[in-house]
């Protein structure tokens, strides 16, 4: 029931708050980006997988507050399961308007995987073929800082990465989402 | 029927080569150019980029049809808009003539004479559809955020689609 | 309507913005000594962390007796009404107006998405963590303020 609540919100905020804008010009922007990466840091894609994730986490923790204020939410989510929901049906559906599919819940609620059936970032792209871009370069893995600097700024430290792409000719592309523990408020300093 | 497709980048450097034969009349698809063919058939194309600067100004279109003919192959090009040339060399060959006369059926027919007749109306339009094709996932490749202008295009997944745009009209 | 005072303070509990309206005359009221008249005394640091203490006690207090769904709004004084907001975010905004003003909630939330989201967040030039106020004091945001407060008095 929650869920379909979620679908309604994500949908409505996508149909009348979001402005939107060409995918070709989000799949060439985001593609530059990471083919600049890959050419200055000479290909060692570890490092661009690290990168992304960095300006991935910069963006997550402004984005948040455009989530928040464009979906009116004013209560924190009561549990990790809500929190994943959420994330699928309301935050990627009014950012890039996909809904990934929530599957492989841990049993302590704690680990999911979100799979991709459609990726905007990734259209037109054809990994490089140098033998090692199909082993290691994580194409979208700017998405992991997002969720990452986003789910921050709401008290969850969350650690997230891909563990399958299409692009590198896996069936899905899949990422996985755990969450290591519940920020504490910070309290103010001590009067001097 | 056996064709050469390649295409040229713009400073006359090859991005793209790919040779093969008709699928239609039952054909198999291979390439029956001779051994020597192979070498000469770069050098025919090349010497056609010469037309190919002439021709692209006399007409706005991007399909220029048959520009140059050099003994029995004919050559197709297809000019995109940021100056890349399509070039297809296609050479009918007697066998593919021979047991066409049976079909009655209009796709025999028309496949037919894309065999037969090199500069007929139908074999114009089936090469036009096949560089559309052609053209339609050129664009999609060198999308591909990894591509650079005038770079050679390796992708697998480019060659399979002029192969099957190769079969499909051809 | 009379608007005193408005806060934000961030996640890490530091006030990063503060504003008052008040007239220049409160200003010699404040000399008096042990006056009722206290709060409207122009803003200090020390304001700041006095507000910030009390509302982060209060919405404390409140949760534990109601619930961690329970908000904490407004508490009212003898002279003056202080309103709260906090996104799921932990921004927190402070308000202090006359006691008569109804709830300021809704005009709280509409500053958080109207002029915070629009002209401090999607800021590319200021950074995320506004330490000591950086990147809040922007003309839009000083500006949409002023009008959206001006317009409700």
């Amino acid at each position: 029931m929650a869920s379909s609540k979620a679908s309604r919100l994500g949908e409505e905020v996508w149909k009348t708050r979001m402005d939107k804008v060409n995918a070709e010009l989000v799949v060439l922007t985001y593609g530059t980006i990471v083919a600049q990466l890959c050419k200055d840091f000479d290909s060692d894609y570890v490092e661009v997988n690290k990168q992304l994730d960095k300006m991935g986490y910069n963006i997550g923790l402004r984005l948040i507050e455009d989530y928040l204020a464009k979906s009116n939410t004013v209560r924190r989510c009561s549990n990790f399961r809500e929190t994943a929901e959420m994330i699928a049906k309301v935050g990627f559906k009014i950012f890039l308007n996909i809904t990934p599919t929530i599957t492989n819940w841990t049993s302590d609620g704690k680990q999911f995987s979100l799979v991709f059936d459609e990726n905007p970032f990734a259209d037109f792209v054809e990994l490089p073929d140098d033998g090692r871009a199909q082993d290691e370069l994580w194409y979208s893995n700017i998405l992991c800082g997002v969720l990452r600097g986003a789910l921050e700024m709401v008290q969850m430290q969350v650690e997230a990465h891909f563990v399958s792409d299409v692009l590198r000719g896996n069936d899905t592309t899949e990422m996985r989402v755990s969450l290591i523990r519940y920020i504490d408020d910070e309290l103010p300093p001590e009067d001097d | 029927m056996s064709y050469h497709f390649a295409i040229i980048g713009t400073q006359d450097n090859p991005l793209f080569e790919y040779e093969f034969g008709t699928s239609k009349q039952g054909g198999d698809g291979q390439a029956r150019f001779s051994e020597q063919a192979h070498h000469l058939n770069q050098f025919v194309l090349h010497s056609s980029l010469d037309i190919v600067e002439e021709v692209q100004w006399t007409n706005g279109q991007l399909y220029l049809k048959v520009i140059d003919k050099f003994f029995t192959n004919y050559i197709s090009c297809f000019i995109t808009a940021g100056n890349v040339k399509f070039l297809l060399l296609h050479q009918p060959t007697a066998t593919a003539t021979a047991p066409g006369g049976g079909g009655s059926s209009t796709t025999t027919r028309s496949s037919t004479s894309v065999g037969a007749n090199p500069t007929s109306p139908q074999t114009e339009e089936a090469i036009k559809n096949f560089f559309a094709e052609v053209y339609d996932n050129y664009v999609k490749a060198v999308m591909s955020p990894f591509y650079r202008v005038n770079m050679e295009i390796r992708s697998p997944v480019f060659r399979q689609r002029v192969a099957a745009a190769g079969r499909k009209y051809l | 309507m009379v608007v005193y005072s408005f806060y934000i303070f961030d996640r890490h509990t530091e006030c990063i913005y503060a504003k008052t309206w008040l007239p220049p005359t409160s200003s010699s009221e404040s000399h008096a000594p042990g006056g009722p008249t206290t709060t409207l005394r122009p803003a200090s640091a020390d304001d700041a962390k006095l507000i910030f203490g009390t509302v982060f006690s209060l919405r404390n207090m409140v949760r534990k007796l109601g619930g961690d769904d329970d908000a904490f709004v407004s508490y009212r004084t003898a002279h003056y009404k202080l309103h709260f907001y906090e996104t799921a975010s932990s921004l927190r905004l402070v308000m202090l107006t006359d006691t008569a003003t109804l709830s300021m909630r809704n005009v709280l939330h509409q500053i958080y998405i109207n002029l915070w989201v629009e002209y401090v967040v999607k800021n590319p030039l200021s950074p995320v963590e506004h330490k000591g106020g950086v990147g809040v004091r922007n003309e839009l945001f000083e500006l949409g303020l002023d009008q959206f407060i001006g317009g409700l008095m």
